[in-house]
């Protein structure tokens, strides 16, 4: 990941400047490479996503199972 | 009283880079083509993603399932559920492209940032698996139409090896969609082989009210749903088309042109798609045997005999097009997710040297499932058949992470989905995982003898 830009301003030649002009601020690689906030889930919201992906595991496994069954 | 210059210093703009230049000539096309009111060049530049990610999903498998649908069954029932199913596709991958084009950010990286790292490994880690498996299943479907024409499995792994290899070679997103979206088109195939095989017009369009429902045992049933599904809506699809729009360079003004590409992806596949299944279909009324017999016998072959060479030359082709269009966009997107995940560069338009992971991860998860294919005896075709159902019982969490990454007002503003966007997304990851668990718990239970067959 591309280290935030701390350093000293860059001086451009004019076609780069002419190459930024197309893109809009949030596209550049620099800004992009910023995490974004970490959201703040709910208890309720958590247990949901666990629970859905245990299920999910779970399931998963008895296709794996199946699989493996079938080929004998 | 001499006056003060006050010297004011430029703003502080960040630094540019190599993949911030080569966006930025793309973008200046798109820009001057708006600026300019040309509509179908506009059109043009923007289209890519959508399309790639639905016909990418018109892959190998995908075609089989449906041919077998047809070969089983007939065209009632699947006629209609397949387009159903594309506009069940369409809703999940406008969110992608959307999400894309707002953020500028792949979905693995915003589930990881935003949801924290378990969430987020945890949705890299299904999608390399579901990835690797259906790869396999690519290289298999790339065999089984050389095989047609008496080439081995090491061509097959040569072809897919070599398309990957050559269309990484250029450093360019641009250049990187633009070949593969050509060899895309070629998925035509599967439409020209159903005209080759004389369907009965009538009778297709008497199938598009849902009849006759499939009959067979209730897990056959529940497998050809599962399968079905996983052939139209996968993981591997949701992790591309948001990476690929970022990457492409899409933001929000250009979101009106995302749901046309994605739109135009969704009807291109549900025809061809259609196209499987009728040419599938006129092998039913040929003592049209079992999903397992006709894909090991080969479909090709089976249609050769029915609708003659051409016909079957048509699917071997197609079949081998699938395959290959599929190897570069489902390995197009774990490197995606690999680059997201660990935090480095993860962009085609970034050389090899400066996105190592990136471009590793491409090559080699395609180098790994290529190996499968060479093992004597590997179960190939049970690994093919089950790709599907494992892409579907696993897709409901990245579907939820979807949802939620849409309706984040933090990261999305007035481009949140709407009310009707999550009444249909949220049908849709209902369905997907009732069928998708269905099938899973009946097999489970079936294999430990809890119930008959």
């Amino acid at each position: 990941m591309n280290a935030p830009h701390d350093g000293p301003v860059i001086e451009r030649e004019p076609y780069e400047e002419e190459l930024i002009m197309d893109l809009e601020r949030d596209q550049f690689v620099f800004e992009t490479s910023r995490p974004v906030p970490q959201a703040e889930l709910g208890a309720r919201a958590t247990a949901a996503l666990w629970a859905l992906r245990v299920f999910v595991v779970l399931v998963s496994l008895m296709v794996i199972y199946t699989f493996i069954d079938q080929l004998h | 009283m001499q006056a003060t210059e006050v010297i004011t210093p430029p703003p502080r703009l960040p630094p540019l880079t190599d993949e911030d230049t080569v966006r930025s000539q793309d973008r200046s096309r798109v820009h001057h083509a708006r600026r300019l009111g040309k509509r179908w060049r506009l059109l043009w530049l923007l289209v890519g993603p959508g399309i790639l990610a639905m016909l990418g999903e018109n892959d190998g498998p995908s075609m089989i399932a449906y041919a077998s649908d047809g070969a089983q069954y007939g065209l009632g029932f699947f006629v209609p559920f397949i387009p159903v199913l594309f506009a069940m596709a369409f809703v999940c991958q406008e969110m992608c492209m959307r999400v894309g084009a707002v953020t500028h950010r792949g979905y693995g990286e915003l589930v990881l940032q935003r949801y924290g790292k378990v969430w987020g490994w945890f949705g890299a880690g299904d999608l390399t698996l579901t990835n690797l498996v259906t790869l396999v299943a690519e290289f298999v479907s790339i065999r089984v139409g050389l095989a047609y024409f008496h080439l081995g499995s090491g061509v097959a792994v040569a072809l897919g090896l070599t398309l990957v290899l050559f269309t990484l070679s250029g450093g360019r997103y641009w250049r990187w969609e633009r070949i593969v979206l050509g060899m895309a088109l070629f998925n035509g195939l599967f439409l020209v082989a159903a005209i080759l095989v004389k369907p009965d017009i009538g009778a297709v369009a008497g199938s598009l009210d849902f009849t006759p429902f499939p009959g067979g045992s209730f897990n056959t049933l529940l497998l050809l749903l599962a399968s079905t599904i996983g052939a139209t809506v996968t993981p591997w699809m949701i992790f591309f088309q948001q990476s690929a729009s970022a990457d492409k360079g899409m933001t929000p003004t250009d979101i009106r042109h995302g749901r046309y590409d994605t739109a135009l992806g969704a009807v291109l596949a549900a025809i061809f798609g259609v196209g499987a299944l009728i040419a599938g279909a006129a092998l039913v009324t040929h003592n049209g045997s079992g999903i397992q017999g006709f894909a090991g016998a080969g479909f090709p072959e089976a249609l050769k005999r029915v609708a003659g060479s051409v016909a079957g030359s048509v699917f071997a082709l197609g079949l081998i097009e699938a395959g290959a269009v599929a190897i570069l966009t489902i390995s197009a997107s774990t490197a995606y997710a690999a680059g997201e995940c660990v935090g480095v560069s993860h962009s085609f338009n970034t050389s090899p040297r400066k996105a190592t992971i990136f471009y590793a991860a491409n090559v080699g998860v395609a180098l790994l499932a290529a190996v499968v294919i060479l093992i004597p005896g590997a179960p190939l075709l049970s690994i093919a058949l089950n790709a599907n159902v494992l892409a579907t019982v696993l897709l409901p969490v990245s579907l939820v992470f979807m949802v939620m990454l849409a309706n984040d007002n933090g990261l999305m503003g007035r481009w949140v989905n709407q009310r009707s966007t999550n009444v249909i997304g949220i049908a849709v990851i209902t369905f997907v995982g009732l069928c998708g668990a269905a099938y899973g718990i009946d097999s489970f239970l079936q294999s430990i003898h809890l119930i008959g067959a």
